[in-house]
């Protein structure tokens, strides 16, 4: 189940990453993500097709994302002096508490149920919902592409480039500040593909993007801030961690079990598995 | 080549660093400055390249206005900037570093993979440790692939700032090497350093920056009679 979030952690530590920004309105993106879906898949698509869902929600909250980024955001980021990572951090938490609002003034404040993606199955003898099945192997496919996305092409490297040097970026002539858009806008499509995949696991309503979200963080901080494969590893641990003390304490307190975890490794490791100390002058 | 008339630039609106400064960067000759710290030599280069713009005057390059333009325009235009602080990414390999060097014209594929051979056979160093993470090497041959990063774009004007800051004195002499070698093959330098000594040797032409003024300006060998004293009188009593 960890590894379901991962996108949510992924859509953060991206725009981390790039911007220095913690994005708080993520799980308002995820939101974002499942209403959409499940507006497709209701009224236009049918469910049959809710991979096409997915992608339209993905490319929906790409582009709300990148157009809040460039109204909200990037005003802060221009002028290369002083950039205002803290200012830009408030202004998320404005916009989640904004869209959370804005979706119980659309939507009203009631719990859609989508259709499920596929029926209950089995994984040897052990029987699991197909939904989440359906949402794990989306997860792990979007992963992929997203990797060798920045790992592979020159716009991935162009990224990695803007994560750890702004001013080599712009001697090497790229446009750093349309690079901020457009990550922001892949970090909140993160979000809303997950949320999309997510639908009829957490079910439609105004604030199904918070439980997620603070999974999402939680793996963030496990697998270090900034660093993309702690996110898949973390998400896993996250998840084994949660079904074992299920399994063998009490399944009543199976939100406790993340956090505990998530205490041990910042005890051995204080910067998460795979999070690097900054050098600061 | 490159023309700054009367321009006053600064960090911040209201306090401002240089002062109607004018200057004439001539085609493929080396021009040095020199000045004390705070003078504003490399506040300069950061207005000539788009990082900062200037509140008042003009900069043009090959007769156009450039002054409101971005870095991104300016390297496309031909413009490169070694900055100060090392401009490679750590946890990129060196071959990764010097394509995004070739950023504005990375859809020729064969161009790239050209000016690849030609900085590596510039820097065989380079070339023998291509595929380590930049984090791992060295200031010197950071330094190297700084500069090689910002000549994969074969830039027509190349500005320069602090080249020998923080290497050893070999180094030193070996990155002012290449930087001639660099101009040898067309380029125009810009170049800005607190190693007067060194400025003064490759330059063919010299500017001398005080409080965000010109405060001498002259060829070469104006400067060479009477290094000792420019240092004394600017560098040194204040």
């Amino acid at each position: 189940m960890g590894v379901l979030y991962c996108l949510m952690s992924l859509g953060v530590n991206f725009i981390y990453g790039i911007m220095k920004v913690i994005n708080w309105a993520i799980g308002e993106f995820f939101m974002i993500g499942a209403y959409v879906q499940y507006l497709l898949i209701v009224f236009f698509l049918g469910v049959r097709y809710w991979y096409i869902g997915v992608l339209i929600a993905a490319l929906c909250t790409f582009l709300l994302g990148a157009l809040v980024q460039k109204i909200l955001i990037k005003p802060m980021f221009v002028g290369i002096i002083e950039e205002k990572m803290e200012y830009a951090t408030i202004v998320t938490i404005a916009m989640a508490i904004l869209f959370r609002n804005l979706a119980i003034f659309i939507g009203g404040p009631f719990i859609y149920t989508p259709p499920d993606y596929a029926p209950p199955t089995r994984i040897g003898p052990l029987p699991v919902s197909g939904n989440n099945v359906i949402a794990f192997i989306g997860t792990i496919i979007i992963l992929a592409f997203f990797f060798y996305f920045l790992k592979r092409t020159w716009i991935g490297k162009a990224f990695q480039a803007v994560s750890q040097n702004r001013p080599g970026v712009l001697t090497a002539g790229i446009d750093v500040l349309k690079f901020d858009m457009i990550a922001f806008g892949i970090g909140t499509a993160l979000a809303g593909a997950g949320g999309a995949l997510l639908a009829p696991v957490l079910l439609v309503y105004p604030l199904c993007g918070v439980i997620p979200t603070v999974r999402g963080f939680e793996i963030i901080v496990i697998g270090g801030l900034g660093s993309i494969p702690g996110v898949f590893v973390a998400g896993l641990s996250l998840g084994i961690a949660e079904s074992l003390g299920a399994a063998f304490i009490n399944p009543s307190f199976v939100d406790i079990y993340g956090f505990g975890l998530l205490m041990l490794i910042l005890l051995i490791k204080p910067y998460g598995l795979f999070g690097k100390p900054e050098r600061s002058v | 080549m490159l023309t700054i008339e009367k321009i006053t630039s600064g960090y911040v609106e209201g306090i401002d660093i240089l002062w109607d400064i004018s200057l004439d960067v001539k085609n493929s000759l080396i021009t040095g400055i020199i000045g004390p710290n705070g003078a504003g030599k490399s506040t300069l280069l950061k207005t000539i390249f788009g990082f900062l713009h200037p509140h008042r005057g003009k900069i043009k390059f090959e007769d156009k206005e450039i002054q409101d333009y971005h870095p991104y325009h300016l390297k496309q235009m031909g413009i490169s900037y070694m900055l100060q602080e090392f401009s490679t990414f750590p946890q990129m390999t060196v071959r990764d570093n010097l394509s995004l060097g070739a950023w504005v014209f990375r859809s020729d594929r064969n161009l790239v993979k050209k000016r690849l051979e030609e900085v590596y056979e510039f820097f065989p160093l380079l070339w023998e440790r291509q595929t380590e993470k930049a984090t791992y090497l060295s200031g010197g041959i950071l330094r190297m692939l700084s500069l090689g990063k910002e000549i994969m774009s074969k830039p027509k004007l190349f500005l320069v700032d602090e080249p020998s800051s923080g290497l050893a004195p070999m180094i030193v002499k070996e990155i002012y090497g290449f930087l001639k070698k660099i101009a040898e093959q067309g380029a125009t330098i810009l170049i800005v350093d607190q190693n007067i000594m060194k400025v003064l040797e490759i330059s063919h032409y010299m500017y001398l920056i005080e409080m965000g003024q010109v405060k001498q300006a002259g060829p070469k060998e104006d400067f060479e009679g009477n290094i000792r004293e420019i240092i004394r009188e600017s560098l040194i009593d204040k």
